[in-house]
């Protein structure tokens, strides 16, 4: 009788264990990182971007896999075609150049050594992108600086602080970029990637604010997303407008079905997409009407001025458009999915909606508030420190806009429950209080200790040249 | 008949000897009055020389020398234009030289600037847009070669400092230690 062996069985099982144990100790020496996305040098790039290349893919393996998966990428554009600048310039970033000392960073050696400027500006992609740039330069975006500081109460009147309009204001609008002696930019101005972005060589915004980079994709810049990074809020809630909306409401049905990545001037309504996005309207080509990188033309109303009037006439800063000609472009583009007769009822009920504002709501109001500055029951030395300053404020800034935005970009309860209702309310507090100082002859209480209000009030020279 | 012949004969060697020495000395004064030296000769257009004496127009790898005329003047064969405007620009500016203030450089810069035609500089660069190694500006130069209407452009609006900025050293295209490249739409032209 033959007997089991067990021996071999035993050994087999061993063997495996051990086998087993190599192959774990092997995983916990490799852990499981993410592949490096690769590039490869397979054509002329200059010696000094391969440097580039190879110390940011190992520093910041974030910057270079975003440009790595871009259209910049994609055509041999590299760092340095956006980042070079010329020696001798001002806007030189000098801490760089010791990255070109260290031997413990890939490429870290002087002959690879260029002058680059951190700060890339529109007059940057000028270079390679100039008719986009001209008509940026166009634009409410890149002149909205100038804007706020003509017509904004927290700025002239100093109601805010430094650091409030730094984290608050200028985030979105753009900071005057400032450079120290040394060349190195001022932390009060940067980082920043506002519209309206004052730049050191003269140029005004920053392209990034929708392409962000290093993607600088015209496929996020054709998403609302893009927008509403900045367009939301109690005073300008486009994004919750647009969402309100049937485009909207079809964007969010239907967007994986959008075709984003459409070459420029290609993106067709009813093709690429079914209801149209925020640049959908006011930038992209569509039938006839060519695309545009100034959002204020195909603008007929600014129904973000206290007072609505046509974009000519907006004092700050006039359009050089022709309302009617804006508006038949915007009815052109509407008519790629549209009947006239619902383009023009509809403008019926918006050219409506703004005239109730601007004769019902804002004149009379704007009326007494003058009144009450004459009559010296209101203060003029600042701004709101006094409670019906602020109901006038709000009024116009924002239910009034709310009313008007909502209106326009049909979102009935911006343009009713959070506009012109909200108006309603807020136009009889306004006008019970200010009656009730013309009664008394009483004059209106200041707050005393009006918070933070440290803000300088002087117009930056370099848009206003030199000030008193 | 034959005394028509000789009257004849006679009349084109009167020709010869007046028109040939009023030819040859135009001819001559052209070319004396055509070289940077001779533009140098006014204090008022010695820094532009000693400028583009550093400048790559005058240095680099292939030789070439771009003249003063070769970039401010229509071109020689268009021998009309050229003859006009180089008398007009020789009278105008021995008048102001006389007649008006101190010379600015600055506006006379942007007098000249805004004179020129791209035609000029195309006289020389006319591949413009095949560029592999320099994709940017393959696009670029595609939108000023063929512009959308309402958006022409000139070369200088981005080449605006390559020749007339004063420089410490010369500059040699060779020996460039960074890739040359356009400086970008001017502010200016963009209305800020």
């Amino acid at each position: 009788m033959r007997r089991p062996s067990f021996l071999p069985a035993i050994g087999l099982l061993l063997v495996g264990l051990l086998l087993y144990g190599g192959f774990s100790a092997a995983n916990a020496q490799q852990p499981n990182f993410p592949l490096v996305k690769e590039y490869r040098i397979e054509r002329s790039v200059p010696p000094q971007a391969v440097a580039c290349i190879e110390c940011h893919r190992a520093t910041t393996p974030g910057v270079f896999a975003d440009w790595a998966k871009s259209r910049h990428a994609n055509a041999n554009i590299t760092c340095l075609d956006c980042h070079l600048v010329q020696p001798g310039e001002e806007d030189i970033a000098q801490g760089h150049e010791k990255y070109y000392g260290r031997s413990d960073l890939p490429y870290g050696e002087s002959q690879y050594k260029v002058p680059i400027a951190s700060i890339v500006t529109p007059k940057d992609c000028s270079r390679c992108h100039p008719d986009e740039v001209t008509q940026y330069s166009r634009s409410k975006h890149a002149n909205t600086l100038e804007i706020i500081w003509k017509i904004d109460p927290w700025l002239n009147k100093g109601m805010n602080s430094a650091n409030e309009r730094k984290t608050g204001c200028f985030n979105c609008h753009g900071t005057v970029i400032t450079l120290d002696d040394k060349g190195n930019i001022d932390p009060a101005t940067w980082p920043n990637a506002g519209v309206g972005r004052l730049n050191v060589d003269g140029s005004k915004g920053s392209c990034t604010s929708c392409h962000t980079r290093h993607r600088f994709s015209i496929a996020e810049a054709r998403m609302p997303e893009a927008c509403d990074q900045c367009h939301l809020g109690p005073d300008h809630p486009q994004i919750e407008i647009y969402n309100e909306s049937k485009h909207g409401t079809m964007y969010h049905a239907y967007k994986e079905e959008y075709n984003f990545k459409a070459a420029a001037g290609t993106w067709t309504a009813g093709v690429d997409y079914r209801a149209p996005t925020c640049a959908a309207c006011h930038m992209s080509g569509s039938g006839k009407v060519m695309g545009t990188h100034d959002v204020t033309e195909r603008l007929s109303w600014e129904t973000q001025a206290p007072l609505t009037v046509r974009p000519q006439d907006f004092k700050p800063f006039p359009a050089k458009t022709d309302w009617q000609v804006e508006r038949e472009k915007m009815k052109n583009v509407c008519r790629q999915c549209h009947s006239d007769a619902w383009i023009n009822d509809f403008y019926n009920g918006f050219d409506n909606a703004v005239t109730e504002y601007n004769d019902v709501y804002f004149k009379p109001a704007k009326a007494t508030l003058d009144e009450l500055y004459e009559k010296g029951l209101l203060s003029k030395e600042k701004f709101f420190d006094e409670h019906l300053e602020v109901e006038y404020y709000e009024l116009w800034h924002h239910e009034g806009r709310r009313a008007r935005m909502g209106a326009m970009m049909m979102a009935p309860d911006y343009a009713w429950w959070h506009g012109f209702y909200e108006c309603k309310l807020r136009f009889n507090k306004f006008m019970e209080g200010a009656g009730h100082l013309v009664k008394t002859g009483e004059k209106a209480y200041i707050y005393p200790n009006f918070p933070n209000a440290t803000g300088s009030t002087q117009r930056p020279e370099k848009i206003f040249g030199p000030q008193q | 008949m034959k005394k028509k012949h000789v009257i004849g004969a006679l009349l084109v060697l009167l020709g010869i000897i007046i028109s040939f020495p009023l030819f040859s000395m135009t001819y001559y004064t052209m070319v004396r009055t055509s070289t940077p030296e001779f533009c140098a000769t006014c204090h008022e257009i010695k820094p532009a020389v000693r400028a583009w004496r550093a400048s790559t127009h005058a240095n680099n790898a292939a030789g070439v020398v771009v003249d003063c005329m070769d970039c401010h003047l229509p071109a020689p064969q268009n021998t009309l234009n050229f003859l006009f405007a180089k008398t007009y620009h020789g009278i105008k500016d021995v008048a102001i030289h006389f007649l008006a203030g101190p010379y600015d450089r600055e506006k006379a810069r942007k007098a000249a600037y805004a004179a020129f035609e791209n035609s000029e500089c195309q006289k020389c660069h006319r591949n413009l847009l095949y560029m592999p190694q320099s994709r940017g500006a393959m696009r670029a130069h595609r939108t000023v070669l063929y512009a959308r209407p309402g958006y022409d452009l000139k070369c200088v609006d981005c080449h605006y400092d390559l020749v007339h900025n004063d420089k410490t050293s010369v500059m040699f295209r060779q020996y460039r230690e960074v890739p040359y490249q356009a400086k970008g739409l001017n502010p200016e032209k963009l209305g800020y």
